[in-house]
């Protein structure tokens, strides 16, 4: 085993190879890693242990019954703060090739042997039930599609705020009979469900292995076709340009990122 | 299973809102008192099970909550249960109570339900309830229901044609319902005004089509509900909710894989309804545009409680919209009309109060407030008042009575509709 990566499993400690615990002597190999990222984040992790780290005193309507009820009935509450952070070590499990293609450029789903199902995302066994869980096989994926559905966002849970605005979607890659969820690097003003993409993948030094890694762009000289349900509203549009310069403006106060210049 | 029927007797409200300076053992005990109050002829020695309805652990920082409320209320020498089924959490505490009770096993069940938000901040609360998403595949772009709901209700919006607008008459309908309920969310932080659509369209854009107004709020807040066999009923209430049919149903984790869904692939005849100028999926229902599981839930309750037509049959409903797409696709899938129609239903008003079937009258997530392990208990509530006919001794003499209410529905659902449920009331 790595050295290094021994060391790497027991986050916040040093291991020497002596002192390591039996028990790991049959746990599997690591055979690559692509960050000392265990032993980068300890200390993280450890700073942001299970801790309290100050208090407020704050006042407020309490107790049961109405809102005028509590109104009239204000009480002080003790708030503390505490912190809580973990690294998972996670496994992708058996559709593991799917995630080690991305980091390739490569797009790869899996195809029952059974029924024919072309799944991507993929599935290590067919769901169709007259397939009794049948093990699927892997098979490339052009770098084609569809968009099936989509959005655009203008806020975000925390670890995509940075980034807004942006539009999402779920793209039917060709030859699959399922959709898979990915970033939609297309003009709003442009996209259109049953619009013809192609799927690019991040620069190889930026790739981490997630969906993130792919996004999907325009296939050139597609015309928005009239019963497109964005465009067909031109109120709608307005609004949402309005909404967007809005979020962009947000970013830039919050983050002192500038999302215009990113391109969409 | 026994023939003995089952009854809701009555609940209590901790009233939701963003923020709640009592913690979650200390909301449930005064919603447990509201109950108390209002059944004195309940006896906590009768009750046989806690079934406790609460969604997040991660929230809170606290694994086994419920023995804390167990606890709390005095009951640590019962059977306690928790059910967790992500939105569907308090729908399914109430099903499986109800199975309980069904089975001969025990005869009183009591359900607190609660949920405490606010703790980490709303994106962070966004984040950690988007981990309900496949962490893998779909949260890993964009991690926001928000997000995926949006692009879930841009692909109805495609093929049947509702509007930015009717999503727009959907929110105000309930924003101004919840104006008549001085526990909703909505009351206290706007007030008891009416909105219009041009409020709406005032309020900020989140994921397109979804404004603020039409989303779920986060909140803080408890709820206890009591149900007991038909032999003990007469001790608590004189207006006991019989549960007539419980039906619950399942569909996939990840929505893009809705394009081949091979357990719903016998589902109703779409090949007239399904519009030519997109590609139609192997599975054309309910793909990416519809709640499958909520059809199965309700085909399965509406045959227990004898309903062919759910538009007419029944009178009041509280359903489970996080969204407000989701109540126009509810429609549909609940069978109020067919696939496709759901616009009608919204610019018929069908579904308003004074329509055929009026919705969530309560306010619903939106507005009443979502706090996720109490939002079907308070739905639940407020149905027992309507069916009770005393809507105005509990929210007041501008309650939204709906008239001679003898039947009422309640849904939830958790995910992207990965799991959904329908319980059938009625009075005698
Ligand atoms: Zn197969």
């Amino acid at each position: 085993m790595d050295k290094k990566n021994m060391k790497d499993s027991a986050p916040g400690k040093t291991v020497s190879k002596e002192s390591a615990p039996k028990k790991y002597t049959n746990y599997p190999t690591v055979i690559d890693h692509s960050t000392e990222v265990q032993k980068e984040w300890a200390p993280w992790v450890r700073q942001g242990l299970w801790d309290i780290k100050g208090y407020r005193v704050v006042k407020g309507p309490a107790g049961g019954g109405t809102i005028d009820e509590s109104k009239k009935n204000l009480k002080e509450f003790m708030v503390i703060d505490r912190t809580e952070a973990s690294l998972y070590s996670h496994s992708y499990g058996l559709v593991s090739p799917f995630f080690l293609g991305l980091l390739e450029g490569k797009l790869k789903g899996t195809k029952c042997p059974n029924c024919g199902t072309v799944y991507c995302p993929p599935r290590a066994h067919c769901w169709n039930p007259e397939c009794r869980m049948t093990e699927t096989e892997w098979i490339d994926m052009p770098l084609r599609g569809i968009i099936h559905t989509f959005t655009v966002q203008c806020l975000a849970a925390a670890p995509f705020e940075h980034i807004l605005p942006f539009s999402l979607g779920w793209v039917q890659v060709e030859g699959a009979d399922t959709a898979i969820c990915t970033m939609l690097h297309i003009p709003y003003h442009d996209l259109f469900i049953g619009q013809k993409v192609n799927l690019k993948f991040r620069p190889k030094a930026e790739r981490k292995g997630d969906l993130m890694d792919m996004y999907a762009v325009a296939v050139p000289g597609q015309k928005v076709p009239k019963w497109a349900v964005l465009q067909s509203d031109e109120k709608q549009l307005n609004r949402l340009d309005e909404a967007t310069a809005a979020t962009t403006e947000f970013i830039k106060k919050r983050y002192g990122l500038d999302n215009s210049k990113r391109g969409w | 299973m026994s023939e003995r029927r089952v009854a809701v007797c009555g609940g209590g409200i901790f009233r939701p809102d963003i923020w709640r300076g009592e913690c979650a053992e200390e909301g449930v005990a005064i919603a447990y008192r509201d109950m108390l109050k209002s059944i004195p002829g309940f006896d906590p020695a009768d009750v046989d099970v806690l079934m406790m309805s609460y969604f997040s652990d991660h929230l809170n920082q606290q694994l086994c909550m419920g023995w804390i409320i167990q606890d709390y209320l005095g009951f640590h020498n019962k059977p306690g249960y928790r059910v967790e089924a992500g939105g569907s959490t308090s729908l399914d505490a109430i099903a499986n109570a109800y199975f309980m009770i069904k089975s001969g096993m025990f005869d009183v069940i009591l359900v607190p339900g609660w949920e405490w938000m606010s703790e980490v901040d709303t994106a962070t609360t966004n984040m950690m309830i988007a981990s309900a998403a496949d962490t893998d595949w779909d949260f890993t772009v964009g991690g926001y229901y928000n997000a995926y709901y949006a692009s879930l209700e841009v692909r109805h919006m495609q093929l049947y044609g509702e509007t930015c607008e009717d999503l727009g008459r959907i929110a105000v309908k309930n924003h101004n319902a919840a104006t008549h309920n001085p526990y909703s969310q909505w009351r206290m932080e706007h007030g008891t005004a009416y909105i219009t659509l041009d409020d709406y369209w005032k309020s900020k854009l989140v994921c397109w089509p979804y404004r603020t107004l039409n989303n779920a709020l986060i909140s803080e807040g408890a709820a206890c509900l009591l149900l007991a066999a038909e032999d003990k009923v007469k001790r608590y209430t004189d207006n006991p909710m019989w549960i007539t049919g419980v039906g619950l149903g399942t569909d996939s984790m990840r929505p893009g894989d809705r394009l081949v869904d091979f357990p719903f692939s016998s589902f109703r005849d779409k090949a007239a309804i399904y519009p030519d100028f997109v590609k139609r999926p192997k599975t054309p229902y309910p793909e990416m545009a519809n709640f499958g599981s909520m059809h199965a839930a309700a085909l399965r309750a509406y045959a227990q409680a004898g309903i062919t037509d759910p538009l007419k049959e029944i009178d009041v409903a509280e359903l489970f919209t996080p969204y407000d797409g989701v109540e126009l696709c509810f429609y549909e899938d609940l069978g109020f009309c067919g696939r496709g129609q759901g616009k009608n239903v919204v610019r018929e008003g069908l579904c308003e109060y004074g329509g055929e079937l009026p919705v969530s009258m309560s306010g619903g997530l939106t507005a009443q407030g979502h706090p996720v392990g109490a939002t079907g208990l308070y739905q639940t509530i407020f149905l027992y008042y309507q069916l009770a006919g005393k809507a105005k001794t509990k929210y007041g003499q501008n309650a939204l009575q709906v008239k001679n209410a003898r039947r009422a529905m309640v849904t939830g659902h958790g995910g992207t509709a990965c799991q959904g449920g329908v319980i059938i009331f009625e009075k005698d």
